[in-house]
């Protein structure tokens, strides 16, 4: 699987512009993991995959929302949706008893210093789902007044489409979330490794799904329920 | 023009005269009476005079005692002015009289470099955030204003956005970046400095202390800033601070086609889905001169309401949940959810299914609706009576919200305050009763009424209105006439699809409306509607484009937020998130 390196202490370049710190895909990963020995290699992963599996099974969100987005993001957080089903419903209003913030809604010029600050004060290990099609690209939104996307200036590891996305969508953002962080390698200690954060490269569920949804050739009309 | 077109312009004469005879003392200060599609008198007056003239307009006989809303035009690029006094930009000032349901359009003319007239807040304290905002987006200077800063863009914003040679599209700019200098700078702009509003930092030798609540805060609904002055749990003072959800959705009119606009409208009261389609496409079909058949009228109305009840229970659900109750939230929300089914059903899509058009809507409603919505009919009325019992009968919810940020009539007309925020003060002013549209004429319903004003009414005001409006639904289902679901008109956009076919004319016509869009004559209209958080209203300016010059949007939650310090001052910090819970507002209806 590719890997994509982000390390925490960056030397600095040009690095005064947000998003901070470095992002490069990494093969010496992989091949450092072939060079060590059988047992450590394993020892490593299952080290690895038990953090892992904890991480992503207990990700608290941030009680963050910009707009319509928002709306269905808490329908997700109520009992018809039920977030508590993935481990999530243990919403923060601090960024810093968070885990990972949703930019659900449109990104205003004059609301992104205000994201990045709340963003800065979110403690690692975190993460960013952007929610909808404001906070991806803009969407309909190419206006004076809106950041093109929440990308301009945060990473994000998901992208949910929709405008606003349904409840159910944004809990498929959440799984694929999950799927992400237990393929992740952070450092087990600060002692352990190069303290390089890999994130792997999860691919795009456009192209993964292409084939299956092109079988689709009968569409119901809309004249019935 | 049908008779019933002609019709809508009689009042309009003698509303004319009436307004004509009520400024008899200022005849020579008139300088225009336009003719328009508002169904208002809409008259030009000489900058010099307008605080007397507003004055006198406010005090009896003539009693306009709300300034409904106040914005201004940027002229210089409009091509059709019949006659208008010569201006390169127009503010106008719309009042609104509760007592006589009569309205009065006053517009001013200014020219040159600079524009300014002077300041009505001395008349109307409501005039203070429109004032701000048409400086901020047309730069037009209003002398004598007590504090006139940025009220949308951020602080350090350069230009004025509105003006007509200003770019609209983010991607006409460099792309956005943030650097670390920049968000320090953003960030001390940010800054709250309480001699900027003449606060005092101490008083007695004690200092108050400053909480800045917000931009992001679980009980601020969203993208909402307040700033308190604080002595102890006691709000000395506080400065609202809006902006942080502006999309510019009024710039956006200006070159989105009349139709192709129609998706943006949803998304100005997010909660309120086709209920904000419907003043727009009200007022488009006013310029075009489109009279909807009967089903269109009624499945608009019955849409519509159905939004109004999912927006009220997002209401109940986020109301008990600021006020410390943690269950609410999760009950309305499965009734949200049984709404949207209906919803979905019928539109196909959840929060914005932008389902109306100019001249109809976007199908006609589906095989089997009846049951869909009468299953929700049956629903609702138990789970209403239970959230009576368990929460508006619970003794602590009284005990916490009556008598709690109460304001009288009076005060709520002073600051534009509409929709169930007024009717809980005990003022019967619903534009369904007052000033029938859609064909509510029809409908046998009540308007509840509150008594004091407070938190307690505007929350029980709202389950109330609930059942009235289940009552308006179960109307519809029971008496939908049959016809067409679009006009008979060539303005109808897109045009029915099955003449589409017939010859080639047909065939060009509809490619023209559906890629250009529908070009509407010269004119301007306006519709006032009662949507689920006030009174909502477009005043669309057309210069016979394809799409329009000048769209007004005025949103019943901008002035409900405005009116939060003169309320606030000398109350607690809990009692004012409890009266943000109870005015039921969401930032794109306050921002555009």
């Amino acid at each position: 699987m590719p890997y994509r390196l982000t390390r925490a202490e960056e030397e600095q370049e040009s690095s005064d512009r947000y998003p901070m710190g470095r992002r490069q895909s990494s093969e010496e990963y992989v091949k450092s993991q072939l060079e060590r020995n059988v047992f450590t290699g394993k020892l490593s992963d299952v080290l690895n995959s038990a953090v892992n599996w904890g991480r992503k099974n207990s990700l608290w969100p941030y009680n963050f929302g910009l707009s319509c987005c928002y709306v269905e993001m808490t329908t997700a957080f109520t009992s018809p949706h039920d977030i508590a089903r993935f481990g999530s419903e243990v919403i923060r209003a601090s960024p810093r008893q968070a885990d990972f913030m949703v930019i659900a809604g449109t990104c205003f010029i004059k609301m992104a210093p205000v994201i990045q600050q709340l963003y800065d004060q979110m403690l690692e290990p975190k993460w960013v789902i952007s929610m909808g099609s404001c906070a991806n690209s803009g969407g309909m939104y190419d206006i004076y007044s809106v950041v093109q996307g929440v990308d301009k200036f945060l990473p994000v590891d998901v992208y949910v489409a929709g405008c606003p996305p349904r409840p159910e969508a944004f809990l498929q953002a959440l799984q694929l979330l999950q799927d992400s962080i237990q393929e992740e390698r952070r450092p087990l200690s600060w002692v352990v490794g190069d303290q390089g954060v890999y994130k792997a490269e999860m691919g795009s569920q456009r192209e993964q799904k292409r084939s299956q949804r092109i079988e689709a050739t009968e569409l119901r009309t809309p004249d019935k329920l | 023009m049908s008779t019933d077109a002609l019709d809508r312009h009689a009042p309009a004469q003698s509303g004319i005269d009436r307004a004509l005879g009520l400024l008899d003392g200022f005849r020579e200060h008139i300088e225009h009476v336009q003719p328009t599609l508002t169904g208002l008198p809409v008259l030009w007056v000489r900058r010099e005079r307008i605080v007397e003239i507003l004055r006198h307009l406010k005090a009896p006989p003539a009693s306009f005692s709300m300034l409904y809303d106040l914005s201004a035009v940027d002229e210089r690029l409009r091509a059709h002015r019949d006659g208008l006094p010569a201006a390169d930009f127009t503010v106008f000032y719309h009042l609104l009289s509760v007592d006589r349901n009569e309205d009065l359009i006053i517009k001013v003319a200014l020219t040159g470099g600079d524009p300014n007239l002077p300041s009505v807040t001395r008349v109307f304290a409501n005039a203070n955030w429109y004032e701000r905002e048409i400086w901020d987006l047309f730069g037009i200077t209003a002398t004598g204003h007590p504090h006139l800063q940025r009220l949308l863009m951020p602080p350090t914003w350069h230009g004025h956005p509105l003006r007509k040679d200003y770019p609209a599209r983010a991607t006409e700019f460099d792309p956005y970046t943030l650097t670390v200098e920049g968000q320090q700078t953003e960030q001390e702009a940010l800054k709250f400095e309480p001699e900027a509003w003449g606060m005092q930092r101490e008083r007695d030798g004690s200092e108050f202390m400053f909480l800045n609540l917000g931009p992001n805060h679980p009980s601020a609904h969203g993208a909402f800033r307040i700033v308190l002055q604080l002595d102890g749990e006691e709000i000395i003072d506080c400065v609202p601070d809006i902006g942080y959800h502006h999309r510019g959705a009024e710039k956006m009119a200006e070159r989105q086609t009349w139709h192709s606009f129609i998706p943006y409208t949803d998304r100005i009261d997010y909660t309120g889905g086709v209920m904000n389609n419907l003043p727009y496409v009200l007022a488009v079909e006013k310029l075009a001169g489109i009279e909807v058949p009967d089903r269109v009228k009624t499945v608009r109305v019955m849409m519509a309401e159905m939004f109004r009840i999912s927006s009220h229970l997002l209401f109940l659900g986020t109301y008990l949940q600021d006020l410390g109750a943690m269950s609410p939230v999760f009950y309305s929300f499965t009734d949200r959810q049984r709404a949207y089914k209906v919803i979905e059903g019928i539109t196909g899509f959840r929060m914005h299914p932008a389902w109306y058009r100019i001249g109809g809507l976007a199908q006609d409603l589906p095989v089997g609706w009846q049951q869909l919505v009468q299953e929700f009919l049956d629903w609702m009325p138990p789970r209403l009576r239970e959230y009576e019992l368990a929460m508006m009968k619970n003794a602590l919810v009284r005990e916490r919200t009556r008598h709690v940020a109460a304001f009288t009539t009076t005060e709520a007309l002073e600051w534009g305050v509409t929709g169930p925020n007024l009717r809980a003060t005990g003022c019967n002013f619903d534009l369904r009763k007052q000033r029938p549209y859609s064909g509510y004429e029809n409908f046998d319903f009540e308007v509840p009424l509150g008594q004091h004003g407070d938190v307690f009414d505007r929350g029980q005001l709202r389950i109330e209105e609930m059942r009235q409006s289940l009552r308006i639904i179960q109307q519809c289902v029971d008496h939908m006439p049959a016809g067409d679901y679009k006009a008979d008109h060539p303005l109808t956009t897109p045009p029915p699809r099955e003449r589409m076919l017939q010859h080639i004319e047909t065939l060009i016509t509809h490619f023209l409306q559906v890629s250009w869009g529908p070009v509407l004559k010269p004119g301007e209209s306006l519709q006032m509607v009662e949507a689920t958080k006030g009174i909502n209203s477009y005043y669309l300016t057309s210069d016979g484009n394809n799409m329009s010059y000048r769209t007004r949007i005025r949103t019943p939650s901008f002035p409900h937020l405005q009116q939060i310090p003169s309320l606030m001052r000398g109350g607690f910090v809990p009692d004012m998130i409890a009266h943000l819970g109870s005015i039921d507002f969401v930032m794109a209806d306050v921002d555009r």
